[in-house]
């Protein structure tokens, strides 16, 4: 298992220190009788999953990253990937969920579902992008070990309702995944312009720009998986957005859970066919 | 139907789905109640350079919403409620007035044992729950308490322009703005949670969103605002808790 060429380095800190109230939440999330009190951004069904699944809610965690991006010139003619914004994008992303699973580990969780990535722009500083992770900590009730291999909480990006599933059917998250790369795609010379203009035809310039960045996207989110020690990945969805940059530069963003099969006690439930009445 | 029921005929925002649900753990629903506060949205002064929270408009902007959370609570206390499902408060700007506006469907429990669904004050429970939703929960053995807030207006220090330089070609984290907005979302968190403790709610929060708000104020100075609905146990030998989840296939397409 190479590194697949130009992957963006992890942060180099794996710990975080968490803000002042941050402790003080996740301490106050405990009475004084040691009793917990979670908060959690699960809907009503999804909470009711979790504890069917045999977990309870700790609480809802987060992490935060205000990320300056740095400025990169691109060839007007050329497809090319912008190595310094896939860097950024992707450190900012990786601090932030290394604050929220630093968070999940203060709380002594088991792991973190429904984890949710925003990217924030804010009025002042046109090149400033705030990255915020938020999902909810939940622990098994027996006691037993759900950890990622590394020692620390697992996480997902799955619901309440995809995660009792994903258990029923033989597999438990390991990691959310993550890979980008934000690509410059070439602008079109004016004699190719004119050559098109009146034709119907691929046009193999932006076809494969598009293409490779959606494949080194998707080899970095496997390359991920791999080191994280899982046996697949689940769920993944690749985004597309230029963040307010010129048009020509966009970033995909792969992102799924990694999964590792549990051993099974009964054979995964056969689904019940229904018909709703609802519209 | 009850006679009562026949007489008055009531008014609601549920879908029918959502009355069928409701039928089913024994609440009728009553009538839409609506609650408003006006506030005048003052300014307060705040340092430059400096991060920090803006205690003042933090407690303004709470108390606008508890006013108008109040307003609900007299007329569902008018009703003979025993609480008020689908609660919603929405919030309109002109210049520095604000008008804070809360709705929701009041609902009763028809066996009259609906003193355990009200809190320990004997007030109607409040939450943002629909009726699919509040049935899942008291089939699940919870019912709500309260709908909780938890607010802090912040102010982010601006960046000398020295640093500015600094970074302007760089990738690299900016930690003060980091701290900011991370803390002011912290202090958010934990005043939500703080506010369901004294709300006498003993199980958790469920539903929890954290939402941003600007309301034309300056560019630095933003409301982060925690709401969810606080949830406790059902402490009732006689309460039937629902049947295990089950994998279904939908025969809609979605």
């Amino acid at each position: 298992m190479s590194q697949p060429q130009g992957t963006p380095q992890r942060p180099q800190t794996q710990r975080q220190a968490l803000p002042q109230h941050a402790v003080e939440r996740i301490q106050r999330s405990r009475n004084a009788q040691g009793q917990r009190f979670f908060t959690s951004d699960l809907s009503v069904k999804e909470f009711l999953l979790v504890r069917e699944s045999g977990f309870e809610c700790a609480g809802l965690v987060m992490g935060s990253s205000f990320y300056h991006v740095g400025y990169q010139r691109s060839d007007w003619s050329q497809n090319q990937e912008m190595t310094v914004l896939t860097q950024a994008m992707y450190q900012a992303r990786e601090l932030a969920m290394a604050r929220m699973e630093e968070e999940a580990h203060e709380l002594g969780s088991d792991g973190v579902i429904g984890v949710r990535l925003h990217v924030n722009r804010h009025s002042w500083g046109e090149d400033l992008i705030e990255f915020v992770a938020v999902g909810t900590a939940i622990y098994a009730r027996d006691g037993s070990p759900w950890r990622a291999p590394n020692g620390m909480p697992f996480t997902s990006d799955l619901s309440g309702q995809d995660f009792w599933m994903l258990l029923k059917s033989g597999y438990r998250p390991v990691s959310l995944v993550m890979g980008n790369c934000v690509y410059h795609v070439a602008h079109q010379s004016l004699r190719g312009w004119f050559k098109s203009v009146g034709v119907n035809q691929e046009m193999p310039n932006f076809t494969q720009g598009l293409y490779d960045a959606r494949e080194l996207a998707m080899e970095r989110l496997q390359y991920e998986a791999q080191l994280d020690g899982a046996s697949g990945v689940v769920g993944t969805q690749i985004h597309e957005s230029t963040h307010g940059w010129d048009a020509h530069v966009i970033e995909f963003f792969a992102v799924g859970t990694s999964v590792l099969p549990i051993a099974m006690k009964e054979a995964p439930p056969a689904p019940v066919l229904v018909m709703t009445v609802n519209e | 139907m009850s006679a009562a029921a026949a007489i008055h005929p009531f008014t609601s925002d549920l879908t029918i789905d959502e009355l069928l649900l409701l039928e089913d753990v024994g609440f009728e629903p009553l009538e839409l109640v609506l609650g408003a506060s006006y506030f005048h949205i003052g300014y307060q002064s705040s340092a430059w350079s400096q991060n920090q929270e803006l205690t003042e408009m933090s407690q303004m902007m709470l108390l606008a919403r508890q006013t108008a959370m109040a307003d609900i609570q007299r007329q569902a206390y008018e009703l003979g409620a025993d609480g008020v499902l689908g609660m919603r408060i929405e919030i309109e700007l002109e210049g520095h007035h604000a008008e804070f506006s809360a709705i929701g469907t009041a609902v009763r429990r028809r066996a009259g044992d609906g003193a355990k669904y009200r809190d320990q004050h004997g007030r109607a429970f409040t939450c943002d729950l629909s009726g699919a939703d509040f049935w899942a929960l008291v089939r699940g053995g919870f019912r709500p308490v309260a709908l909780v807030h938890g607010v802090c207006v912040y102010h982010v220090a601006h960046q000398g322009l020295g640093s500015w330089f600094k970074t302007a070609s760089q990738n690299c984290e900016m930690p003060a703005f980091t701290q900011a907005l991370y803390d002011a979302r912290e202090l958010a968190l934990s005043r939500v949670q703080s506010e369901a403790a004294n709300a006498g709610a003993t199980g958790g929060i469920v539903g929890v969103e954290v939402r941003e708000g600007h309301y034309g104020w300056h560019s630095h100075v933003l409301e982060f605002m925690a709401v969810g609905t606080a949830v406790s146990p059902i402490v009732d030998a006689t309460h039937e808790v629902h049947a295990e989840a089950r994998t279904i296939l939908s025969m809609r397409d979605d």
